[in-house]
């Protein structure tokens, strides 16, 4: 039993709930886990962006002994089944044509893995080599080919004939109105941000077997349910044929929420009759998952005394060859793009725009710090103008709890202003500054779930302990540990005897997904159901045990007052019970229905809310950047796990130095991905961190999770580098507006101003 | 992986006599921090893999004799970079072997296999070559000894007959010691590979040795004898033409996914610059 | 058909005989033969430590060694560092410390810290010596400074 007094669980860190499995090596990921007779997969792709498939000669890949199966788009249904949450847009496996580098074009399945990769390499694929269009210019371009056929696109869609997927538009106020005030300071630049990959430790894997006449399905999947949708719709089964085993991603964010493979290794599975595997490489996944790149450009507009009179923001994101999650994305992400203010007038348009690149999927910060980027650094552009404190411009704009700075949706539901200060606090914002550092500070926000549906069931057994099952993906969150306090608490139980079962369809009730930081306030709030129910129920229990009416007894967490009598849970339980032993088991269901009428279906179920503060100094002969302070103070009503909330938030801080400093995906040419894989593509290292980075947190109990929490841990990640740009940029006195910082960009940013015979601006 | 015969010579006369009846077919296995990874990605398929860490006569460690310092060849980085000989008279070998990759690389990489790839960015080479370093080669023809100046050609190619393998490395303790210092340029603090590696080395009778790589085909050495470069109180502006000399010899690639030929070649200047200065303290405080 | 070769490993203090192809690294037969699935395959060129193992006292990218190579020698994965079912002290640190997100580094991480501690068995390592040390692990999640508060926390109170 953890020692953990019995009632006092929340808001303290006691350690990770299937934390003991993780450091001992016994926790089994999908490539972990072992099925008997178990066949394997390996993908055939074309080394090219995009090609026309003339023809497959399977014959040498099937002669090799052990091989069972080279199976492409012509041994599926027809027409192949399409698959997409948003369109139903990607083919189970190519037709006709491969779009992006990588896009499987068959399926090998053999006896070994090195059979299967030796079977992948001799199955020749003739095939012509297409031009592709790989950025946003290339793609808008007149006469640009266009990635997905008119004919597959949307009845009466006025862009079927363009690369453009969707337009979102959001606004209120007149802009152009506003523009044209006499005294209006207008700041307009562009930004760009760059295709980055999630690079999970663990490379996506799927595994599928045969079970009755039904199909399971293993997978690193985000969202089991929706994979189960998914493979009984495109199998043509009742949900109750597919069992869909969800182990704990090793790493997701984002880049496991959707299907990408699982079909095509379901058909392969039920074609051989075995269970087949595949793990993908850590090239394949690059080549499988990404986050959209984004150009914008921005146009604020201020009053001399530093309000901002408009933001006019016109966003483009390069998404790939097929939807995945991507429009949803763009429209999501770029929907708070004005910020956490409150701005009169706004303009938002942002664009979807299709490319022969890899998929782009959700990304933790789903679409928003790409547009961070540019309107954080477009605010700070017009504070240097007016002669303003970038910390006093962000405090004289920002929304106060209640205000509805974005009028159709939820108002503002922090006291903002306390995290804002007590990041410059700790950052020391004002003090003097050594020679050649520079400060930052940005502020990120990002709208959390807007619909939601969220079951669990909790079970109380007869000697006290607890089952709880939720849908919810653990993913290193710590989901599970959160789940398992909330029933600890409420039901008296002690941590250790709290058993939290997830990550399979067949007896874990419905929940949606895993994502947008949901899953403490919609799961959390329906585990916390589930145990009112079984409270209500010992109540009825203790009344009739006692003789008493329900009136005269209350349950709070673990102790059931009868009158003036205390009794624990199993004082009430094990009586109540009586011979024949038995349970009791609650239900929970938190929804968040859809609003047809809302842009983004929805309003939000809470914001999240980061302020980042950044000291940087920059080497100014090499162009490195090095961050001595980095500090990030999000508001999230109620730490439910400390540690955990902290972990998060400095994870997702660390993993923003990414994109920040030094990732980004390098095509050549001809649209191929040039630095697959872990040498060329760089994330940090323990040896990459600030040397000092500090995380803290506002907690008002403000939230409508349990306890008041709100969802966390995309918030950190939100304006990571708009504020280390911010601090570069007083550093340099040179402002750089595409990311990532590497050193060579720095360097080329100070070079080419000494060229043009600019020294860059004094610091201000 | 592709497959192929595995053989562990306990001899040198075997190992020798296995790379000579199989030649190009053969691939030299030492720590295999690259050839594994060439060996999975199938841009090397050699038919046997000669394995030549149980070699008696390769005894990995490094020992002084007649006025030399000779690191067996099998001598891992972790190895290297930790050993109080080399520390004391060749610091920047010291540096280099201590950044090639990670833990877990240095570890198993071999100064041997580090020198003998021939990368243009092997982290080694330049103070191999500042403070002249030669290889100790056994053949079918007996044994030689290469300057490593002479063994590289470009990437991947030495001047190793068929069937040579490496020995050891000899490092001659020169009668004036050698100051050097080892820096790098990466894309991240992390372990990375390099885009600029450069040793710089001054000794008391103001000669400068300075040897750069990753910035062309092979690492290129360079001296000056004029005594300018080592002298502390010269200006900037006098070592600046004899440094632009000393840089003639890069050819970086524009297709490099590293780093831009402009940045490197400037990178060259500040590392330089910044690898003579520490030199030019190292050989005042007598380290 | 392919050429096997008999080795001898002492696998977390067990001898162990058995015959290994020639071209399959020391990852594939820890995981596939041993069934000691804790190191992982993850970038398979020896940049992200998630196949780290300890092999005669010295952590190494299991996924660039051959199993031939190791014939005869002493191996160590994340299956032998607790003894009859109690944590080591360094596994437990990463728990308390809140090193552990989704976990796939973990088991990697715990043998370079492991070999980090027993190379500073005497001594306190500096947070550069133990940055440095641990670079070769790759974590996405970000527990950088977890894990080092969790070596820090080993070195200061129970070994």
């Amino acid at each position: 039993m953890s020692g953990t007094r019995l009632g006092d669980q929340v808001g303290r860190s006691p350690a990770r709930v299937g934390g003991v499995g993780r450091v001992t090596g016994a926790q089994l990921y999908v490539a972990d886990v072992d099925v008997a007779g178990v066949l394997h997969a390996k993908l055939v792709t074309l080394d090219c962006a995009r090609a026309r498939i003339l023809s497959v000669d399977r014959s040498a890949a099937l002669a090799l002994p052990g091989v069972h199966l080279v199976m492409t788009a012509d041994d599926l249904p027809q027409p192949v089944p399409r698959f997409g949450p948003q369109y139903e847009d990607r083919p189970v496996l190519a037709v006709g044509e491969t779009k992006y580098h990588g896009e499987p074009v068959a399926l090998v399945v053999a006896d070994t893995r090195e059979l299967a990769e030796r079977a992948a390499a001799l199955v020749r694929v003739e095939h012509e080599v297409l031009p592709p269009v790989v950025t946003i210019a290339g793609a808008l371009a007149a006469g640009a080919p266009l990635v997905q056929d008119p004919a597959v696109r949307r009845k009466g869609d006025a862009l079927a004939g363009t690369n453009v997927l969707h337009e979102h538009r959001v606004g209120w106020g007149d802009v152009d109105a506003a523009a044209a005030e006499p005294g209006i300071v207008i700041v307009e630049h562009r930004y760009t941000f760059p295709i980055v990959t999630h690079f999970a430790i663990e490379p996506h894997a799927f595994m599928a077997a045969p079970d009755g006449d039904g199909v399971a399905v293993w997978s690193t999947i985000q969202h089991p349910n929706w994979l189960q949708k998914l493979v009984a719709g495109v199998m043509g089964m009742p949900l109750s044929k597919v069992r869909v085993y969800a182990p704990d991603p090793g790493g997701g964010f984002g880049g496991k929420q959707h299907a990408k493979l699982e079909p095509a290794v379901v058909f392969a599975a039920l074609a051989v009759g075995r269970p087949v595997r595949l793990v993908l490489t850590l090239e394949e996944t690059f080549q499988a998952a990404r986050r959209a790149a984004c150009e914008s450009r921005v146009r604020t507009g201020f009053h001399p005394d530093g309000r901002i009179a408009f933001q006019d923001i016109e966003a483009d994101y390069l998404i790939g060859a097929y939807a995945d999650i991507a429009d949803r994305v763009v429209g999501k992400g770029s929907y708070p793009a004005a910020g956490p203010y409150n701005v009169p007038a706004v303009r938002i348009l942002a664009r979807s725009i299709l490319s022969h690149t890899t998929p782009s999927t959700a990304f933790r910060g789903f679409g928003n710090p790409q547009v961070n980027w540019a309107v954080e650094s477009n605010l700070d552009e017009g504070a240097r103008a007016l002669g303003i404190d970038r910390l006093e411009i962000r405090l004289l704009n920002l929304a106060r709890k209640g205000d509805a700075f974005i009028p159709f949706d939820t108002p503002a539901d922090g006291e903002w202003e306390q995290t804002v200060r007590l990041a410059a606090e700790r950052i020391g914002w004002g003090s003097p500054l050594p020679e050649g550092r520079g400060r930052g500070i940005a502020l990120g926000i990002k709208s959390g779930p807007t619909t939601g549906l969220s079951y669990s069931n909790v079970r109380l057994l007869g000697d006290g302990s607890v089952i709880v099952f939720a849908g919810t993906s653990d993913m290193g969150q710590g989901a599970r540990t959160v789940f398992a306090q909330i029933a600890a608490q409420e039901l008296g139980a002690p941590l250790g005897w709290v058993s939290v079962v997830m990550g399979d369809t067949g007896v874990v009730p419905y929940d949606q997904q895993t994502s947008a930081s949901r899953s403490t306030v919609l799961m959390g709030n329906s585990v916390l159901m589930a145990c009112r129910s079984i409270q209500a129920q010992l109540r009825a229990m203790a009344a009739r045990l006692h003789d008493v009416d329900e009136a005269q007894v209350s349950v709070d967490k673990g102790i059931i007052r009868v009158g003036d009598r205390e009794l624990t849970v199993l004082e009430v339980l094990r009586p109540g019970l009586g011979s024949l032993g038995g349970e009791i088991t609650g239900l929970g269901e938190v929804r968040k229905d859809a609003e047809p009428s809302h842009p983004l279906g929805g309003s939000a179920a809470f914001f999240e809310f980061n302020c980042t503060a950044i000291e940087a100094d920059v080497d100014r002969e090499t162009g490195d950047v090095i961050i001595e302070k980095h500090v990030t103070v999000s508001d999230v009503g109620k730490a439910l796990n400390p540690l955990q909330v902290r972990m998060q938030d400095e994870g997702a801080a660390i993993q923003g130095l990414g994109h920040t400093l030094m990732e980004h995906y390098i095509y050549d040419d001809a649209g191929r991905i040039r630095n697959l894989g872990a040498i060329d593509y760089r994330i940090p290292t323990s040896m990459d961190l600030p040397i000092w980075l500090h995380s803290e947190t506002i907690e008002n109990d403000d939230g409508p999770g349990p306890y008041g929490s709100k969802g966390m841990s995309e918030g950190a990640l939100l304006c990571v580098a708009s504020a280390v740009g911010a601090a570069v940029r007083e550093a340099i006195g040179v402002p750089i507006r595409d990311l990532p910082l590497t050193p060579e960009r720095v360097w080329r940013a100070l070079h080419d101003t000494a060229a043009q015979g600019g020294g860059g601006e004094a610091r201000g | 992986m592709h497959t192929f015969a595995y053989a562990r010579p306990t001899s040198l006369a075997e190992a020798v006599a296995l790379l000579e009846a199989h030649g190009p077919d053969a691939r030299v296995l030492a720590g295999g921090t690259d050839l594994i990874v060439r060996l999975r990605d199938g841009s090397a398929a050699p038919a046997i893999v000669i394995d030549v860490k149980r070699i008696a006569e390769l005894r990995a460690g490094i020992h002084e004799a007649d006025g030399r310092v000779v690191i067996g060849a099998t001598t891992v980085m972790t190895d290297i970079a930790a050993d109080a000989l080399v520390l004391r008279h060749f610091p920047a070998l010291a540096e280099a072997a201590a950044v090639v990759g990670s833990v877990q690389i240095r570890n198993r990489a071999t100064i041997a296999g580090n020198i003998c790839n021939a990368s243009p960015a092997a982290d080694t080479a330049p103070s191999l070559l500042v403070h002249g370093a030669s290889v100790v080669a056994e053949g079918p023809g007996g044994t030689r000894r290469i300057s490593v100046d002479e063994l590289f050609v470009r990437s991947g190619v030495t001047t190793l007959a068929r069937g040579e393998l490496v020995t050891a490395i000899e490092l001659p303790i020169p009668a004036q010691r050698i100051a050097s210092a080892h820096v790098r340029r990466t894309r991240r603090r992390g372990h990375d590979l390099a885009s600029v590696t450069l040793t710089c080395g001054v000794d008391a009778t103001g000669v400068t040795r300075i040897a750069y790589g990753s910035v062309g085909p092979r690492a290129v050495l360079a001296t000056d004898e004029s005594g300018v470069l080592a002298d502390p109180s010269a200006a900037d502006s006098v070592k600046s033409p004899i440094l632009e000399a000393v840089f003639a010899g890069a050819s970086p690639s524009p297709r490099s996914m590293r780093a831009g030929p402009e940045y490197r070649l400037a990178m060259l200047r500040v590392l330089g610059r910044r690898a003579l200065a520490v030199a030019i303290e190292r050989l005042a405080a007598g380290e | 058909m392919v050429e096997t070769y008999p080795i001898e490993v002492t696998v977390n203090g067990r001898r162990r005989a058995f015959e290994v192809a020639g071209h399959h690294s020391l990852l594939d037969v820890i995981r596939d033969d041993l069934g000691l699935t804790g190191a992982k395959e993850c970038c398979l060129v020896g940049e992200c430590g998630a196949c780290t193992v300890i092999v005669d006292g010295r952590t190494v990218d299991s996924c660039l060694v051959l199993a031939v190579e190791v014939d005869g020698a002493e191996l160590t994965t994340v299956e032998g560092l607790a003894t009859d079912g109690v944590l080591a002290p360094i596994q437990q640190a990463f728990l308390d410390k809140g090193a552990v997100q989704c976990g796939f580094c973990i088991p990697g991480q715990l043998m370079s810290a492991h070999a980090l501690l027993v190379e500073h068995e005497h001594e306190h390592p500096t947070l550069a010596e133990i940055q440095e040390g641990m670079a070769g692990n790759l974590c996405r999640c970000g527990c950088y400074q977890q894990i080092t508060d969790a070596i820090i926390a080993v070195t200061e109170g129970g070994r």
